[in-house]
């Protein structure tokens, strides 16, 4: 009896058809479902719908779904650095954090106790081997790919680990689970954070947490323009919900956050998109990891990516410390955002990142 | 497919299944119907109510059919709204059905007072006596523990209740088929039942109540169960439900002594194959078939799957609590430390299960938790 492949199910299509691909591959594949936050009945959790619909797509395929919990892991490990990282004004990305920890921490450890030769999860992503390295490969659809969020990942979890449909179009994964008659192949993509649900849900979520408070908005040029709620509701860059009424400025032109001063709970607008206030073409990070486990040894011609599916920027790393570093973009930055990751490339292959402290 | 979990639900019996067969193909009258259909229908279900009556010692208008076990703890303990005494008596490890529902009623100002347990996972009869308040309406204390079978002094409990004159529930949905229930032996005002813990069909459980004991219904609307219920009857479950009974009271020595059979021979060879096991519950009072065992060091879950794997299907803890591996309440209150509470499992047996099965399990349990 070969080992099996585990696959961690999420009810969505993506996991589905990653555990249908190996099925087919002739692996012999059981599904995990995990739990990983416990919600009151009045949240906006959908874990309850979610594990219906993993068990249809396993019944269908039968295939053993078990479920399990890793709410205390993701509470210790993910939720409090995300509340934490609010308090101080930033904002963290708890995606990448469930990665190394739960996903690829919890679950894993869980999966080879229980005797699995290697898991696999529904990313867009891809593993090469190559001279006794594991690499992280961009996923071949351009507009999915998933790797800004795995870059934590070593090489323990990724010689472990196995990305299938990494190798084929988002179109291809909702036509394969299709002809497969899964029943979620159209089933919308998730999307905001996991615990919270759609973006609208997110204020009232995160005043449960943490005390709101309210404060003023001034203009980079130091005109007091509006109100906020509480800093921590805004992110650099965001355009929606800044309440800036008529009287300041160019009427037409949209107001953007560019910058937060947390001592004096003020925040700062800029107008225009193209607002010099915007754009910085330095940061500084720590947490720096790199994938390898050391630094690569070219980083010449490297990218990065400051969020989810920007395009790659070239840029150079100096001021290399074994934890921090600083890069300097080819091109200025729109809204670098602390708290956030920055994810290095060579190409298609993602070497690593680190989180964004500041920017100038 | 070897299954272990008979705590959680039972097969349906064959009888059962054919009674229902039969009740649902030409049975489809309604009950409150004065023709002939709603006739038959309503002759089915009082046969069924007389069956039951007569296993428990009661009397026919002592039994109103229920949704399920928790539908007949839910009536009982939400009827406390209207009742002048607002004050529960109740345990630290009652099932979800009972507590989760005291909870919900405190913000109505119904109070409750949860009796500890001691590392048996029973209550000691002087703590309900100190327990009790001039306020207190209802002591309802469940008669065995769902997770690990332990029987509670019931007689003891319900005389405490008897000389305090307060009305007395138990949650005995583990106890039919198990262990003899006579309402002339075990004199509680009201009993809980569900029939699909006895070889029944799932959806459907009654209330005992003895006559004269207060009661508001939690369903209303028509006038079914001399209107404590609510509702078009389920007929071909209700009949079910009745046929059940009726086999538990033709086969209950037999059964017991099957279960305790496969219980003892369990022990013996869980024992020899894994001899850092800690088996939970009271030795002395519990019903048979029913084995709470701690793995220390090991995780329940993981033990779980890798039964599953082997198609061996147990629980750990309740099996209301499936995709949660958080410390089991009930063991928690039995003092038993956390190590020990994630890595127990509950195996409950019943009658299709044979000594070989659970020699096969013990066999397979010595594997998994030595490799």
């Amino acid at each position: 009896m070969a080992d099996p492949i585990i696959v961690g199910i999420s009810g969505g299509v993506d996991s589905s058809v990653t555990a249908l691909l190996l099925q087919k591959q002739g692996y012999k594949v059981e599904c995990v479902f995990m739990k990983n936050w416990e919600g009151n009945d009045d949240e906006n959790c959908t874990a309850e719908e979610d594990y219906r619909d993993a068990l249809a797509v396993c019944d269908h395929l039968g295939l053993p779904l078990r479920s399990v919990n890793f709410a205390r892991e993701y509470w210790d490990n993910v939720f409090e650095y995300f509340i934490d990282e609010y308090k101080k004004g930033r904002t963290p990305n708890p995606d990448v954090l469930c990665n190394r920890e739960v996903k690829f921490k919890a679950f894993l450890d869980f999966a080879l106790e229980l005797g699995a030769e290697k898991i696999a999860t529904g990313h867009y992503s891809r593993i090469e081997k190559s001279n006794g390295q594991f690499k992280l490969l961009k996923g071949l659809d351009p507009g999915k790919d998933q790797s800004y969020f795995l870059y934590l990942l070593g090489q323990d979890a990724l010689s472990k680990s196995m990305f299938p449909i990494g190798e084929i179009e988002k179109t291809n994964v909702r036509k394969l689970a299709q002809e497969s008659g899964l029943i979620n192949h159209a089933k919308k993509d998730s999307t905001g954070v996991c615990f919270i649900g759609e973006q609208k849900f997110f204020k009232d979520f995160l005043k449960k947490y943490i005390p709101a408070q309210p404060g003023i908005i001034e203009t980079v040029d130091g005109q007091t323009c509006g109100e906020h709620d509480g800093l921590m509701y805004y992110t650099m860059g965001q355009r929606k919900g800044l309440g800036i009424g008529g009287g300041h400025g160019d009427k037409e032109a949209p107001w953007f956050v560019a910058e937060k001063d947390l001592e004096a709970n003020t925040l700062f607008v800029a107008q225009g998109h193209d607002h010099p206030a915007l754009y910085h073409d330095q940061l500084a990070a720590d947490q720096l990891h790199w994938m390898g486990g050391a630094v690569p040894d070219n980083l010449d011609g490297i990218t990065a990516k400051i969020r989810y599916r920007q395009t790659d920027q070239k840029c150079e790393i100096h001021n290399l410390s074994p934890d921090t570093c600083g890069v300097h973009f080819e091109q200025p930055q729109f809204a670098i955002t602390p708290g956030q990751s920055i994810v290095f490339y060579h190409g298609d292959e993602c070497l690593g990142g680190a989180i964004i402290k500041s920017r100038k | 497919m070897p299954y272990f979990d008979h705590s959680a639900t039972t097969p349906i019996h064959p009888a059962v299944l054919e009674k229902m067969n039969v009740v649902s193909a030409s049975y489809y009258g309604n009950p409150s119907s004065i023709h002939s259909s709603g006739r038959k229908s309503k002759a089915i279900i009082e046969e069924a109510r007389r069956n039951i009556a007569a296993a428990i010692d009661a009397e026919s208008s002592e039994i109103i059919f229920t949704g399920s076990g928790s539908e007949a703890n839910n009536m009982v303990l939400w009827s406390l709204r209207q009742a002048d005494k607002k004050h529960v008596v109740s345990s630290a490890i009652e099932h979800p059905a009972v507590l989760t529902v005291l909870q919900k009623l405190e913000p109505l100002g119904i109070t409750y007072s949860a009796l500890p347990v001691n590392n048996h996972g029973r209550v000691k009869p002087q703590d309900l006596q100190d327990a009790i308040q001039p306020d207190t309406g209802l002591i309802s204390i469940m008669m065995v523990n769902n997770e690990v079978g332990s029987i509670q002094p019931i007689k003891a409990l319900i005389e405490i209740a008897k000389s305090a004159g307060i009305p007395f529930h138990s949650d005995t949905v583990q106890t039919l088929g198990k262990i003899p229930i006579s309402v002339k032996d075990i004199e509680a005002d009201m009993m809980s039942f569900s029939a699909h813990k006895f070889y029944g069909p799932k959806g459907v459980g009654f209330l005992y109540k003895r006559k004269n004991t207060k009661l508001k219904p939690l369903i209303i609307g028509g006038g079914q169960e001399t209107s404590f219920r609510a509702g078009t009857e389920n007929v071909p479950g209700i009949a079910g439900m009745g046929e059940a009974v009726r086999l538990v009271k033709e086969n209950l020595i037999q059964r017991m002594n099957h279960l305790e059979k496969l219980e003892s021979i369990f022990l013996d060879h869980i024992q020899k194959a894994c001899p850092e096991v800690i088996i939970n519950g009271c030795p002395k009072h519990h019903i048979p078939g029913v084995v709470s065992a701690s793995f220390p060091g090991q995780r329940s879950d993981i033990l779980l799957a890798k039964l599953d794997r082997r198609s061996m299907e147990v629980s750990s803890g309740s099996a209301c609590g499936s995709g949660s591996v958080k410390p089991s309440a009930v063991l928690e209150a039995m003092a038993i430390p956390e190590d020990q509470n994630v890595s127990t499992l509950r195996f409950s047996f019943g009658r299709e299960n044979t000594e070989s099965e659970v020699i096969e399990l013990a066999k397979v349990l010595g594997v998994i938790t030595n490799g």
